[in-house]
């Protein structure tokens, strides 16, 4: 192609016209960038979040579908019939499960609480010391030993400049779901002996990262409930188990539907919302960068037209000598095609540049940056560059190659 | 060389549809050129000398009658047909030289090469070409508005003769030219047709016109002398 002759008179129709090609090409490079950083972004938060739900992919959680009125044993009208995961059907999830997995029970709320002078909400989790490191890590300090004693997650200590040693105290007033003890809301004090490392998105809705975990001992003495679980953790040894074990629970524990049943879930039916969610939003963000594209190409069909219409006596001499009607046509999508190469090269590079800081900034992290499936954007947005550019070069070229060799000597 | 014309135009006319109305440039014309003929066409400005030229080099077919190039019908031939009649058959030399300005002067005589074998002169024919001409080396690397109105017209007379054609078309030639070096040209062509070439010529300037064998004056779209 380099040394066909109607190549190079497009090469240097660009160049004569320099400063008019580099301008429409820049608008395919907008694109071009546009299209890619969105996609790229798309990517990279979907590969992250994959990531982190299928650090929990083992998980099964088992939920009450029934609304808690309030925490038992802290008021009168509290109905445990309707609060929570009974000792009773907890002992049927582990008859199920078995050797086959971990069962890890946990209460949670959200409440209050003061550190030095400072006052923060969170999530509290009440859960056996000796559950917490079957699915938790704690980064610095000691797990609970005693009564008083707690964890907490990193962003929680950061952000409040906690650190192992200190202490929390905690309102006895769930924020939850309505408690009936608001009133009579009592501080209690834990000291912090350990920091949990960063969980992230978990699909286990155990978000520890700005929360407290304290013994269910304290966490029962301070909210009442006992043995009537928020949640059950199931962790399953094998994967590939999972589906097994939730349609055994499910036979076991939601016998009455009548008197509410448990909802069991775990991490693929989330991953699948929220892949879902995420692939909308970067459809939704490509077709944003997809009318950069548009607007590019009106302006690359208006520098070829003019280059047609600049051209006509020499389209004139061309034809009459002898040159076919699709050489003419070739020539000028050679130069529709030299714009978009251009463009979409210097795209494709300032993609990757400004993508990665992009990414960066948005996500915290550039980790998935240059895999496949993100990384495939820049060379798929330099594509669609390409393919735009020489589609808005059709008509002129058509036009060019069907003109009236008479007319077009004629024309000054 | 044979009794049948190279060219032949058979009771041809040519019709516009103008706003104004049907305009006929060239009326009931019927005219043979024969192989090595040198003709120059005369006649004032709207006598159809441009619309014959046009008809003659196959840029345009006439609207009755017929016109035969080396026997066919070039009614008959569709449009690529057409194009390769022109590229191997006649040679254009215009007298706005009408050289491609992208191209050196080397360049656009190697073009109706590239057009006809598709692929550059490795022959040297081009270079012998504007030799041949008077075009150095040198002078072959310079684009058309590097060169004089001469050294343009000489690159076109190359170009024009670079594919071998049997025809040489030749609008006005001289027409941008100053006295001395259109007669230089013209003596290029009179070299030509003594070497084989059929010329036609377009010309206003009687003393040019008397380089050829034939004069056909046109008027009003008609033959009025031949």
């Amino acid at each position: 192609m380099i040394g066909d002759i109607f190549f190079q008179l497009s090469v240097r129709s660009v160049k004569v016209n320099f400063t008019r090609s580099l301008l429409a090409s820049i608008g395919i490079v907008i694109g071009v960038v546009a299209i890619s950083c969105m996609g790229m972004l798309g990517t990279n938060m979907s590969l992250q979040v994959e990531d982190q739900l299928s650090a929990s992919a083992n998980t099964i959680v088992i939920t009450s579908d029934a609304i808690r009125m309030g925490p038992p044993g802290m008021g009168s009208s509290s109905s445990s019939s309707s609060s929570g995961i009974s000792k009773t059907q907890l002992n049927k999830i582990k008859a199920v499960v078995g050797t086959n997995g971990t069962v890890i029970p946990l209460y949670y709320t959200t409440t209050q609480f003061t550190s030095g002078n400072t006052q923060g909400r969170g999530s509290i989790y009440g859960m056996n010391p000796s559950d917490v490191n079957e699915f938790l890590t704690i980064g610095n300090g000691t797990n609970i030993a005693g009564m008083n004693e707690a964890l907490i997650g990193l962003t929680l200590s950061d952000t409040m400049g906690i650190n192992v040693g200190d202490r929390i105290k905690i309102s006895s007033a769930s924020e939850g779901p309505p408690t009936n003890n608001t009133a009579s809301a009592s501080r209690a004090t834990v000291t912090v002996v350990g920091i949990i490392d960063t969980r992230g998105t978990v699909s286990d809705s155990v978000s520890t990262d700005n929360g407290i975990v304290v013994s269910k001992e304290w966490y029962t003495a301070q909210y009442g409930g006992k043995d009537q679980y928020t949640q059950v953790n199931v962790l399953a040894n094998d994967v590939g188990d999972i589906s097994d074990i939730e349609d055994q629970i499910d036979t076991v524990v939601n016998t009455d539907k009548k008197k509410g049943s448990l909802r069991i879930s775990d991490a693929s039916s989330q991953l699948d919302t929220i892949s879902s969610t995420l692939e909308t939003l970067t459809l939704f963000c490509l077709a944003i960068g997809g009318i950069s594209l548009i607007v590019a190409a009106v302006s690359i069909f208006n520098v070829m037209m003019m280059s047609v219409n600049e051209r006509v006596q020499e389209i004139g001499i061309l034809l009459s000598i002898g040159t076919e009607s699709g050489e003419v046509r070739r020539m000028f999508l050679y130069e529709a095609f030299i714009l978009g190469i251009v463009g979409a090269a210097i795209g494709g590079v300032m993609s990757i540049v400004i993508g990665y800081s992009v990414v960066d900034a948005m996500i915290g992290t550039t980790e998935y940056f240059f895999t496949p499936t993100s990384i495939i954007y820049v060379p798929a947005g330099m594509f669609v560059g390409m393919v735009v550019c020489v589609l808005s070069g059709l008509y002129p070229a058509w036009r060019a190659s069907n003109m009236d060799p008479i007319d077009a000597l004629r024309s000054e | 060389m044979t009794d049948t014309p190279l060219i032949s135009l058979v009771d041809a006319t040519k019709t516009y549809h103008l706003e104004s109305g049907d305009f006929t440039a060239l009326n009931h014309v019927s005219l043979d050129i024969m192989e090595n003929d040198f003709v120059a066409i005369m006649g004032p400005s709207g006598s159809g000398k441009s619309t014959m030229m046009n008809q003659l080099g196959i840029l345009d077919v006439p609207t009755t009658g017929n016109l035969y190039i080396e026997g066919r019908d070039v009614a008959k031939m569709t449009n690529l047909e057409r194009t390769h009649l022109r590229r191997d058959t006649i040679g254009y030399i215009f007298q706005k030289f009408y050289l491609i300005p992208l191209l050196s002067a080397y360049e656009n005589v190697e073009y109706p090469l590239i057009l006809k074998n598709k692929t550059r002169d490795t022959t040297g024919r081009a270079s012998a070409m504007l030799e041949a001409v008077g075009i150095d080396k040198e002078k072959g690397e310079h684009r058309p508005n590097q060169l004089s109105g001469g050294q343009q017209q000489r690159v076109a007379i190359a170009r024009a003769l670079v594919n071998d054609p049997k025809i040489l078309l030749c609008d006005e030639p001289t027409g941008n030219l100053d006295r001395k070096t259109g007669y230089q040209i013209m003596e290029i062509l009179c070299d030509l047709q003594r070497k084989g070439k059929t010329v036609i010529l377009v010309t206003h300037d009687p003393k040019i016109a008397e380089y050829a064998q034939r004069i056909i004056r046109l008027d009003d779209g008609r033959i009025v002398e031949s």
